[in-house]
C-alpha cells in the first residue's frame, strides 16, 4: 500500500544544488539579485510543498527524520518538508476483510465463490471433520502501533484468524458446532483472535467475524442431510398416528353412545309395553270378574273363528282303533299317518 | 570571483559528503547496529536523526518490528499414536540485533535457524500430548510451552519467539478418509434411531388407540346389558304384579293370545269330533 509506505519520498530535489556560472563580471550586479530572488522562490516552492490534507477517513502521522512526532486529525495540515519531516496517512475507517475457506471470485450480483478445503476443513473436539467458512472484519484502532510493529499486518490476520477458529471449533463437539454453537464459536473466534492481535500490538480492531457457512464436508453430507430427514419422518410417523388415535376415539365415543342409547330406548320399550299389556289385562280381567263363564266361552269361540278359517281340519271319531285311521275327511287328504289326537282344552 | 565561487563549491561538496556520512536517521521500524572497521560497537533503537563518526563507522539496519514464520505443513506424531499434519506460524522479533548479527547474519539464516528450533519444539511437546488434548482441551497451554521453550532456543541467536500457534491440525488424507467413513456410520445409525423411533412411538399410539376402543366398546356392552337387563327385570315385576290378581284368567287369556299368534297358515288340524265345539254339528 503506498500510503504506509515508509520508503515514500516526496517533495524537491533542490537541496545542495550547485550554483549557476556567471558568465561576466557586468551582468554581477543583476545576477546577483536574480539569483537570490531564484533562491526565495525556491525556498518557498520548498515550504509549500510540506501542506497536505487528511482525508475524514485518514490519521496524519507525521515523522522526523524517520520518528513519529505528532498525528493530525483529518484537515489541512502542514509540516517542515521533506527531508526533514514526512506524513503517513493510513485509513482508520475502512473496514479491511479476510476470506477463511473461500475465496470471493465476483463480488456479483450473482456472486461466485471459489471453496478452499483446506482451510474449510478443520477437526473438532470429538475428532470429527467439519467445514467452516468465514468472514473476518477488522479495521485500524491505533495508527501508530498499526504501521510500526508488526511486519505483513493482513498476512498476519489471516494466519491469526485461522489458529484462533480452529482453537475454538476445537474446543467443540460436531453437533454443538453444526447447530447451537454458531453465535457462540463467532464470539469465542472474535474473543481470541483479538486479544491474539492484541498481544501482537497490531493496532488492530476486529470488527466481527462472521461464520458463513457450517456444515459437514462434502464427503459425508447426504448422511447428515438423511439425519435431518429421518427425524421428519419421526414426525410423520408419529403424526399419522395421533391423526389415527384422533380419529378413532370420537368415533367409538360415538359408538359407545349409540348402544346406550339403544339399551335405554330398549329398557323404556319393555317397562312401557308391559305396563301397556298390564292396564289391558287388568281392564279386562275386571270385566271378566263381573261375568267369568259366559266371558271366557266368548272370548274362547271368538278366538277359534279367527283362528280355524286359516286351517286345513280333520275331524277324527274317538271309537274308532288306533291304527287305522278313522277320518271324516273335510279337506284334502294329505294326512300324517301317525297322529296324536291334539284335544282342545274344554 | 569565479574563483571564490569554486573554492565555495568545492568545500560545500566535501561539507555534503562528511554530513551524509555523519548523519544518519533511523525510522520507526528499523534498529541500527553501528561497526567499527567490521567490528559491532553500538546499537541505536530510537528513531530519528543520529551522528556517527564518518568513514570509520558503518551502519547494518534489522527490523524492528514483529516479523513472520510459516514453516510448511509438517507431520507429527501425537502420543497416542496419530498422525497429524500440522501447519504453525510464528512471531519473532530481533531481540539483540549485535547477537543477531553474529549469529544468523540476516533474515535469511534466522529463517533457516527457526526452521530447526521450532519444527523440533512443536514435535516434542505434541509428542507428549493425545489427540484429543491437542485439538479440544488444551491447545493453548500446550502453545504456550512451545512458545517458551522455542523461546528459550532462540535467545542465543538474538532471536525473541513471540509466539507460535498452530494454524491447522488436520488429519493426513487417509486418516481422514476413515474419519468420514465412521462419521457416515455415525449418522447412518442415528437416521435409524429417528425412524425406528418414530415406528415405536407411532406403534404405541396405535394399539394404545385400539386397547382404549376395545375397552370402550366393552364398558359399553356392560352398561348395555344392565341397562337391557334393568328393562326385562321392571317388565317382568309389573307383569307379575298384574297376572296374580287371577292367575287363571291370565293362562287362559294368555292361551287364547298365543293360538291366534301360533296357529296361523298351513297347519293340518286333527278334531276329535267329541270336542265340545262341534258339540253341535255331531247332533
Amino acid at each position: 500500500m503506498a500510503w504506509d509506505d515508509l520508503n515514500f519520498r516526496k517533495g524537491l530535489g533542490g537541496f545542495g544544488r550547485p550554483p549557476l556560472r556567471l558568465p561576466t563580471l557586468q551582468l554581477r550586479q543583476i545576477n546577483r539579485q536574480f539569483l537570490v530572488g531564484l533562491l526565495v522562490v525556491m525556498v518557498v516552492i520548498w515550504l509549500a510543498s510540506g501542506s497536505y490534507t487528511v482525508d475524514p477517513d485518514q490519521r496524519g502521522i507525521i515523522l522526523r527524520f524517520g520518528k513519529h512526532v505528532a498525528t493530525t486529525e483529518p484537515g489541512l495540515h502542514w509540516h517542515w518538508p521533506y527531508p526533514l519531516e514526512t506524513v503517513l496517512r493510513p485509513r482508520v475507517t475502512e473496514v479491511q476483510r479476510v476470506e477463511l475457506g473461500f475465496r470471493t471470485i465476483d463480488p456479483g450480483p450473482p456472486a461466485r465463490y471459489a471453496e478452499v478445503a483446506s482451510e474449510s476443513l478443520m477437526l473438532t473436539g470429538d475428532e470429527n471433520i467439519i467445514d467452516v467458512d468465514l468472514v473476518v472484519q477488522y479495521r485500524i484502532a491505533e495508527p501508530t502501533k498499526y504501521l510500526f510493529k508488526v511486519r505483513h499486518l493482513s498476512d498476519t490476520v489471516k494466519s491469526a484468524s485461522e489458529a484462533a477458529l480452529r482453537e475454538v471449533v476445537g474446543r467443540r463437539h460436531i453437533d454443538e458446532a453444526l447447530t447451537v454453537g454458531k453465535l457462540d464459536i463467532q464470539e469465542a473466534t472474535k474473543a481470541l483472535l483479538q486479544s491474539i492481535l492484541d498481544t501482537y500490538e497490531s493496532g488492530l480492531l476486529v470488527v466481527a467475524v462472521q461464520l458463513q457457512e457450517v456444515q459437514p464436508p462434502k464427503q459425508v453430507i447426504d448422511a447428515f442431510k438423511d439425519v435431518a430427514s429421518a427425524r421428519e419422518d419421526k414426525i410423520r410417523l408419529i403424526n399419522e398416528a395421533e391423526g389415527y388415535r384422533s380419529a378413532m376415539i370420537p368415533e367409538i365415543r360415538g359408538k359407545v353412545e349409540s348402544v346406550l342409547r339403544e339399551a335405554e330406548a330398549f329398557r323404556e320399550e319393555k317397562i312401557r309395553r308391559a305396563q301397556g299389556e298390564t292396564q289391558r289385562f287388568l281392564q279386562v280381567l275386571r270385566e271378566y270378574q263381573q261375568a267369568k263363564e259366559i266371558t271366557k266361552k266368548r272370548l274362547l269361540l271368538e278366538t277359534l273363528e279367527e283362528v280355524l278359517p286359516q286351517m286345513d281340519k280333520v275331524i277324527l271319531e274317538e271309537k274308532a282303533g288306533t291304527n287305522v285311521l278313522p277320518v271324516l275327511p273335510l279337506g284334502k287328504p294329505d294326512i300324517p299317518t301317525d297322529l296324536e289326537s291334539r284335544g282342545e282344552k274344554r | 570571483m569565479p574563483r571564490v565561487s569554486a573554492w565555495w563549491v568545492v568545500s560545500l561538496g566535501v561539507l555534503l559528503v562528511i554530513a551524509s556520512r555523519t548523519f544518519y536517521t533511523v525510522s520507526e521500524t528499523e534498529q541500527v547496529v553501528i561497526t567499527q572497521l567490521g567490528r559491532p560497537v553500538r546499537l541505536m533503537k530510537s528513531p530519528g536523526l543520529h551522528l556517527k563518526v564518518p568513514f570509520l563507522q558503518q551502519l547494518t539496519f534489522f527490523e524492528d518490528r514483529l516479523l513472520d514464520y510459516d514453516a510448511a505443513p509438517a507431520p507429527i506424531i501425537t502420543r497416542d499414536k496419530k498422525n497429524l499434519v500440522v501447519d504453525n506460524y510464528a512471531k519473532w522479533h530481533i531481540s539483540d540485533p549485535l547477537l543477531f548479527l553474529q549469529t544468523v547474519h540476516d533474515e535469511v539464516g534466522a529463517q533457516a535457524r527457526l526452521d530447526d528450533i521450532i519444527y523440533s519444539k512443536v514435535r516434542e511437546q505434541l509428542g507428549l500430548h493425545d489427540l484429543v488434548e491437542l485439538i479440544a482441551s488444551k491447545r493453548e497451554p500446550i502453545m504456550r510451552a512451545v512458545t517458551a521453550s522455542s523461546h528459550a532456543a532462540s535467545m542465543a541467536y538474538g532471536i525473541a519467539v513471540i509466539d507460535v500457534r498452530i494454524k491447522r491440525a488436520d488429519l493426513p488424507p487417509e486418516n481422514a478418509q476413515a474419519v468420514y467413513g465412521r462419521m457416515r456410520t455415525e449418522r447412518e445409525r442415528e437416521a435409524k434411531r429417528y425412524r425406528s423411533e418414530g415406528q415405536e412411538e407411532a406403534l404405541k399410539i396405535r394399539a394404545e388407540t385400539d386397547k382404549q376402543k376395545t375397552i370402550m366398546l366393552a364398558e359399553a356392552y356392560e352398561h348395555e346389558q344392565a341397562i337391557r337387563g334393568e328393562g326385562d327385570a321392571a317388565a317382568m315385576r309389573v307383569y307379575a304384579e298384574a297376572f296374580q290378581q287371577d292367575p287363571d284368567f291370565f293362562a287362559f287369556s294368555r292361551t287364547l293370545e298365543a293360538y291366534r299368534k301360533s296357529l296361523k297358515g298351513k297347519t293340518t288340524l286333527l278334531l276329535p269330533s267329541q270336542m265340545e265345539f262341534l258339540k253341535y254339528l255331531r247332533e
